[in-house]
C-alpha cells in the first residue's frame, strides 16, 4: 500500500487532478468568458420584451411582414405569434396604454395571416416622390387581381372561420363555402365603418357565463385585428381590441357581462353603436335559468 | 510540477474553449454590432411614424450609457459601411436629427 501511494504515476494523477480543478476554477469562476457579441436570443426576458414592442412598432411604420417575421426569429422564440399575443396581454393586465399594445396585437394577427394589414407610413417614403410616378390603369388592375389572388389563397388554405374552438366556442358557425368574388370590384379602404350584421344568443352552458363575444370582418368576410371597442353600462366603460386571442380569431374579442346589466357598445373606427345589450336568459338541460352568452357579429360593407 | 501545470492547462482550455458558461440573461449593451444597428434601425423607422423622440431615447437608452445621438452617429457609420438602403440611411439620419435637438424631461428617462 505504501509503494502506492510512492508511486510516481498516483503522484502525476493527483497533480493533474488538482491542476483540472484549478483551471475549471479559473475559466469558469474567476476568469470566465465574457460575451462581447451577443445575439437577441440569449437577451433577458424583459430586454426581449422591449425587443418585440420595437419590432411590432417599426412594422407599424414599414408593414414589412417578412423583415419583422425574421427580426422576431432572432430572439429565438419558439412560437413568435404566441409569444407576441402572451406579451400584449401581460401589457394589457399591467395597465399599459392600448396605443403601446396595439402594434403587437396587429404584428402578430398580421403574422397569422400572412400578409400586411394596414398601407405603410406615407412617411417612410420621403426620399421617393411616389406622385410623381404614374399610375396606369393596367398597373391597379394587376394590383387588384393579385389582392383577388391572395384573399382567395388565403381562404383556401385556412378555411374561415378558424379552427375548432375548444375552450370558448363561437357559436353560431360560418359558413365555410367558398364563393366566386368578382375580381375588379372594388373594396372599401379599412377604415369603412363596421355594421352590426348578427346578434346571436349563444345558450352554451360549457361556455363562460354572460360572455359577449365580439368577431370582426372586412368585406371579404375576413377577420379583422386591432379594432377598438369600447363597452360602456352605468357603472363603468372598459376598452379593448380584436387580435388578442389569435386562437380563436384575429377578428375575435370578448367581454363578461354581469346579470341584468344594460350595455352599449361603440366600435370606435367606423363610429358603430348598438345599444341595449344584456346577457340573453338561456335554460340548461335541468331546466335550470342561467345568463348566455350573445354572439354581435360586425362587418364592413 | 509538470502534471499540475499540464491538469491547469486542460482546465482552462475545457473552461474555456469545450464547456464555456453559457450566458442566457445578458443585457442589450453586448449586442453584437449589426444587431445594435438594426435595433437602432427599428427604433429610427417606429419614429418615422410616432415622432415622439422621448419614446425613441428610452428605447435606444437600453443600448448602454451612451447618448442616444453617440448611438444613432455610431449605427449610421455602420450603415454607411455596410450598405444600408437609402430609405434606411434617412430613417436614421432622421433619428439623429431628433436625438440631436432632444432635451430629456426631467428624471423621466430610465
Amino acid at each position: 500500500m505504501k509503494s502506492f501511494f510512492r508511486n510516481t504515476t498516483f503522484h502525476m494523477s493527483l497533480a493533474i487532478l488538482a491542476g483540472l480543478g484549478l483551471g475549471l476554477g479559473y475559466s469558469w469562476k474567476i476568469s470566465p468568458v465574457t460575451y462581447v457579441d451577443a445575439s437577441p436570443a440569449i437577451l433577458r426576458s424583459d430586454f426581449k420584451d422591449q425587443y418585440r414592442i420595437v419590432i411590432a412598432a417599426s412594422y407599424a411604420s414599414s408593414q414589412d411582414l417578412a423583415r419583422a417575421r425574421a427580426r422576431l426569429r432572432l430572439l429565438g422564440d419558439v412560437d413568435p405569434i404566441g409569444e407576441l399575443s402572451a406579451q400584449a396581454q401581460r401589457m394589457l393586465a399591467a395597465g399599459d396604454s392600448l396605443q403601446h399594445i396595439e402594434p403587437l396585437a396587429r404584428l402578430a394577427a398580421d403574422l397569422q395571416q400572412g400578409f400586411a394589414s394596414a398601407p405603410p407610413s406615407p412617411t417612410l417614403f420621403t426620399d421617393v416622390n411616389i406622385f410623381e410616378t404614374p399610375i396606369s390603369a393596367s398597373t391597379f388592375a394587376e394590383f387588384a387581381v393579385t389582392e383577388t389572388l391572395i384573399a382567395q389563397i388565403i381562404e383556401e388554405a385556412s378555411p374561415f372561420p378558424t379552427p375548432v374552438f375548444e375552450q370558448t366556442p363561437l357559436a353560431p358557425v360560418f359558413a365555410t363555402a367558398n364563393t366566386p368574388r368578382p375580381t375588379f370590384t372594388p373594396n372599401p379602404g379599412p377604415g369603412a365603418p363596421f355594421t352590426l350584421v348578427g346578434q346571436d344568443p349563444v345558450c352554451d352552458p360549457g361556455l363562460q357565463r354572460g360572455l359577449l363575444q365580439f368577431m370582426f370582418m372586412d368585406g371579404r368576410r375576413r377577420q379583422v385585428a386591432g379594432i377598438e371597442i369600447t363597452v360602456t353600462w352605468s357603472q363603468g366603460e372598459d376598452r379593448f381590441f380584436t387580435g388578442f386571442k389569435p386562437e380563436l380569431g384575429d377578428g375575435y374579442a370578448d367581454f363578461v357581462m354581469q346579470p341584468d346589466v344594460i350595455y352599449n357598445i361603440r366600435v370606435v373606427e367606423g363610429g358603430a353603436f348598438v345599444p341595449n345589450i344584456s346577457a340573453p336568459a338561456c335554460a340548461d338541460p335541468n331546466g335550470q335559468k342561467y345568463p348566455g352568452g350573445l354572439l354581435l357579429t360586425f362587418q364592413q360593407p | 510540477m509538470i502534471a499540475a501545470g499540464v491538469g491547469i492547462a486542460l482546465g482552462v482550455i475545457y473552461g474555456w474553449m469545450i464547456d464555456p458558461i453559457e450566458y442566457t440573461d445578458v443585457t442589450p449593451n453586448i449586442l453584437r454590432e449589426d444587431y445594435r444597428a438594426d435595433y437602432v434601425l427599428m427604433v429610427a423607422e417606429a419614429h418615422q411614424k410616432e415622432q415622439d423622440p422621448e419614446l425613441a431615447a428610452r428605447r435606444l437608452a437600453i443600448l448602454g450609457s451612451d447618448s442616444p445621438a453617440q448611438i444613432v452617429t455610431v449605427t449610421l457609420n455602420f450603415a454607411a459601411n455596410n450598405g444600408f438602403t437609402p430609405n434606411e440611411m434617412s430613417a436614421l439620419q432622421g433619428l439623429l436629427t431628433a436625438m440631436q435637438t432632444y432635451q430629456p424631461q426631467g428624471g423621466s428617462v430610465p
